[in-house]
């Protein structure tokens, strides 16, 4: 088990430094450049060059990538070129904000889709069943930013119940950012809850049919203790994986859940460093992610593993 | 003669175009404040004029209350690019921002009039080169430090500098030179300029929004140490969040009935990208004004019975321009005409805006948005013509052309639009659609020679307010424009030009105008379909926000009732 973590904690370093070349590479043939992105369409180009001279933006591309590269690992991750401010605890900051999004999301979506998956599954083929898949499958395909703003409509601008904004005034407890994040949250929950719930069917009918079920329910078990005993364990096998892999797609639904509710995360500081440019940022904002998603599927394996024997001797 | 002679046989010249029929009283009030004079004079010379009150335009707030003192109002709008440096600053967000702490020796009024802020009162000498600013007395920066013709003299040459990215350097250009500023006394400031230029007093005003007067010291880092002479200060600035402000208890403005301004305690500025999402929050209540609303999707706040939209006689364009150093558009006016008279302008402003935008026939020179302006002629759409002038062209059978333009605001239902309009003719419009940054990007080396906005071969850009029509010629239609997307280079109506910069005798002015927008309009380097209309939306209970819209919100005299 622990080689199996060594082994995949090593595999994490190549991987993020081909993501880092990958970052500086892909932002070189963006269109677009950093001095410009300041002084706007209307400034001259003398006056663009002279910044980008500053800026030190207009020096060869692996010059600035080992200097870039070398400051990161001993901890100086630079100025952002766009905000007066340290990278580092901007993106710390704003990563920390987008944890707490998504934490309180996955505190949703999890028991929320697991039950409903569950519940679809044990009545196989009924017409609940059916509404259910149907339903949750719907919702999947709508874009969090549609259904983000039916849902501002709705609830903050109609009936008035939840907040429009995503963070509290400055000065309330911490507790009450959560009565603020309820709306935010629920399109990253209709995002994910098909996916999940789906798997979580499917596992339950699979499980069902096997015979050890079969034994235990001939055996005179209360169904309580079929399903939670001996069915579940086995039935969120691949539910597990599928929710490891959903945090990537969950970061992704942030961006564009950020930008519409205004709420200053990683996904909000990506799109800006990404259109003007902000390479510090931009790197240090894109790796952090990149961590957060390996780590989440890491830690999905290792749960794997302790629900399945057979995987961990395997490791 | 002295300046005070000058100006009063000006005054007298006003009064008898007035009074000939050749301005209006709106275009006289006008004139007469980019000369310089008074409020009190110029009301003399409406009484002098005779005739009936002209309805007034901008705002909405007929039926206003007596202000209420205190309070804090709440503006959504979004983010700054970076953060704000006035020297820099040109998106809404920042220039919003800088406005409610900054001040320029002259602000634009609700119709882009003049009217004086940190300069008191301004005049040109005979020939219109040589300009006399009087500064207010007895202001000072929030720092305590007083306000004095050398904090004038230093925010100009910074903006001046090159090494400082000013963007008003390209509208400064050619006009004022480095040192062509000078303190004659304590409050007294003299521009010495390049060439005679009427319109000089609009590039010192907010209407060139970098030349903010920032104190003498300014070091460049305004959020950290906003000083300021303006009716708030910023107390606290988040990146990408919110900007804090309370009222600067010593400024210097009072309202009509001497009351020390401004009434409100303070203001918030809340930073929201998107547009929907402003909305949403105007509609929930939680913000109080939206400085600049956009048309697409403002239809739920005009049907907001808490909400007030007010109209403003906006300039803004999107020029939609012909490269004439490339084929087809090259040496072929024919062909140009016809597109222009395949528009149908009512549709395209009832598509885009609600119908409430004003209509532009390919001029600057547009009486209904610049007041002074001779009259132009209507272009409607006639296929008729369009066919004859194609088959003129050398293209009997129709041709294909690329329209490019940015995935941005309202451009590319613009674009739709034209490709429409232009089919029934046989001009087949292939839409390039970029995204933004691609639109505006070109290579380190050489941006001007590559990025698409000055070089493909059909454009539409999309520009600001100016407050004059001689301030958008001067900047994209002048041969050596660093942004002409055109590239037109006619010689009679850039010496023509030259002579409306520097002419102050205003018959001859609207004359010289005459000439101009005529042959621009024959010409045809850009279509100008719509000169577009400016909203501002605001809860009902707010009121007293000056300023010509978007950009320039000013809060001084804005207060909210229960």
């Amino acid at each position: 088990m622990l080689r199996l973590i060594g082994r995949r904690l090593l595999l994490m370093v190549p991987t993020l430094i081909l993501a880092s070349m990958l970052i500086f590479a892909l932002a070189e043939v963006l269109p677009g450049d950093v001095a410009r992105s300041i002084l706007g369409p209307y400034a001259t180009q003398e006056q663009v060059d002279l910044l980008n001279q500053r800026l030190g933006a207009d020096r060869p591309v692996y010059e600035r990538y080992v200097d870039w590269a070398g400051g990161f690992v001993t901890g100086d991750w630079g100025d952002s070129l766009l905000f007066d401010e340290a990278v580092l605890p901007l993106v710390m900051r704003s990563l920390g904000n987008s944890l707490l999004l998504a934490g309180f999301a996955l505190v949703l979506i999890v028991p929320t889709s697991i039950a409903v998956g569950v519940f679809a599954g044990l009545r196989r083929d009924s017409l609940l069943d059916r509404g259910i898949t149907v339903s949750t499958l719907s919702m999947t395909v709508i874009p969090e930013f549609v259904s983000g703003v039916v849902l501002l409509y709705v609830f903050a601008v109609w009936l008035k119940w939840l907040p429009v904004t995503a963070l509290p005034p400055s000065g309330s407890p911490f507790v009450s950012r959560f009565y603020y994040l309820i709306l935010p949250a629920i399109p990253l929950m209709l995002l994910e809850l098909g996916y999940i719930a789906r798997m979580a069917r499917v596992g339950t009918v699979q499980v069902l049919a096997m015979p050890y079920i079969r034994t235990a329910v001939l055996k005179g078990l209360p169904r309580r203790r079929v399903i939670f005993g001996h069915m579940l364990r086995n039935a969120m096998v691949p539910t597990v994986t599928v929710i490891g892999t959903q945090i990537g797609w969950l970061i992704g639904g942030l961006v564009v859940v950020e930008v519409l509710f205004a709420y200053p995360g990683i996904g909000n500081i990506m799109v800006q460093a990404a259109k003007n440019k902000d390479l510090p940022l931009l790197e240090a904002s894109v790796l952090m992610v990149a961590i957060l998603y390996m780590v989440s599927n890491l830690i999905a394996d290792i749960v794997v593993a302790l629900l399945n024997p057979r995987i961990r001797m395997g490791g | 003669m002295t300046t005070d002679q000058y100006r009063r046989e000006y005054a007298e010249h006003l009064i008898e175009q007035c009074k000939k029929g050749h301005m209006t009283r709106r275009q006289l009030l006008v004139r007469a404040s980019v000369f310089g004079l008074s409020a009190t004079v110029a009301g003399q010379m409406l009484a002098a004029c005779g005739g009936s009150e002209e309805e007034t335009t901008g705002g909405g707030d007929s039926g206003m209350p007596d202000p209420v003192m205190g309070g804090t109002i709440k503006l959504i709008g979004p983010a700054p690019i970076t953060d704000p440096d006035p020297v820099t600053i040109y998106d809404q967000g920042g220039i919003v921002l800088v406005y409610q702490f900054l001040e320029y020796l002259i602000d634009l009024d609700n119709s882009n009039g003049l009217k004086p802020k940190l300069a008191e009162s301004w005049t040109p000498d005979e020939t219109g080169s040589v300009w006399t600013f009087n500064l207010r007395q007895g202001v000072t920066f929030n720092d305590g430090s007083p306000f004095e013709a050398e904090d004038v003299i230093t925010s100009i040459e910074r903006v001046l500098d090159p090494a400082n990215g000013s963007g008003a350097l390209s509208q400064l250009s050619g006009v004022l030179s480095p040192g062509g500023a000078r303190a004659v006394d304590q409050y007294t400031v003299e521009f010495t300029l390049d060439k005679p230029y009427a319109d000089f007093p609009y590039m010192v005003s907010s209407g060139n929004y970098n030349t903010a007067i920032l104190s003498r010291n300014y070091t460049g880092d305004i959020v950290k140490n906003p000083v300021g002479t303006g009716p708030f200060m910023l107390t606290d600035y988040v990146t990408k969040q919110k900007a804090t402000f309370v009222k600067n208890p010593s400024y210097w403005g009072k309202d009509a009935e001497g009351r020390q301004l401004p009434y409100l305690d303070g203001m918030e500025y809340v930073m929201v990208e998107d547009n929907s999402a402003q909305n949403l929050q105007l509609q929930s209540g939680a913000v109080d004004v939206q400085p600049q609303t956009v048309f697409q999707g403002a239809q739920a706040l005009f049907g907001d019975p808490n909400l007030r939209v007010d109209i403003y006689p906006g300039t803004g364009i999107r020029e939609v321009a012909f490269n004439m150093n490339v084929e087809p558009w090259k040496d072929n006016k024919a062909l140009r005409q016809a597109v222009a008279y395949c528009l149908d302008r009512e549709a395209i402003n009832q598509a885009l805006y609600d119908g409430r935008s004003n209509l532009g026939y390919d001029t600057f020179w547009e009486p209904t948005v610049f007041p002074g302006s001779p009259a132009s002629t209507p272009r409607a759409q006639d296929y008729d013509k369009a066919k004859q002038l194609l088959s003129d062209a050398g293209y009997p059978d129709g041709l294909d052309i690329t329209l490019t333009h940015a995935k941005y605001l309202e451009n590319p239902q613009y674009a739709q639009l034209i490709q429409d309009q232009c089919k029934p003719a046989g001009i087949n419009v292939k839409l390039d659609q970029l995204s933004y940054e691609a639109y505006y990007a070109g290579d380190d080396a050489d941006y001007y020679g590559t990025t698409p906005w000055l070089n493909a071969p059909m454009t539409i850009t999309e520009w600001g307010s100016r407050p004059a029509p001689g301030i958008f010629a001067a900047a994209m239609l002048l041969p050596d424009a660093v942004w002409s997307s055109s590239h037109w280079n006619n010689p009679e109506w850039v010496s023509l030009f030259d002579q409306y910069q520097s002419t102050a005798d205003e018959a001859s002015r609207t004359d010289i105008a005459a000439q101009l927008s005529s042959i621009q309009q024959d010409d045809t380097p850009i279509l100008l379909a719509f000169y577009i209309t400016q909203l501002r939306t605001q809860k009902k209970n707010v009121y007293g926000i000056q300023g010509p819209g978007s950009f320039y919100c000013d809060l001084s005299q804005a207060f909210m009732t229960a």
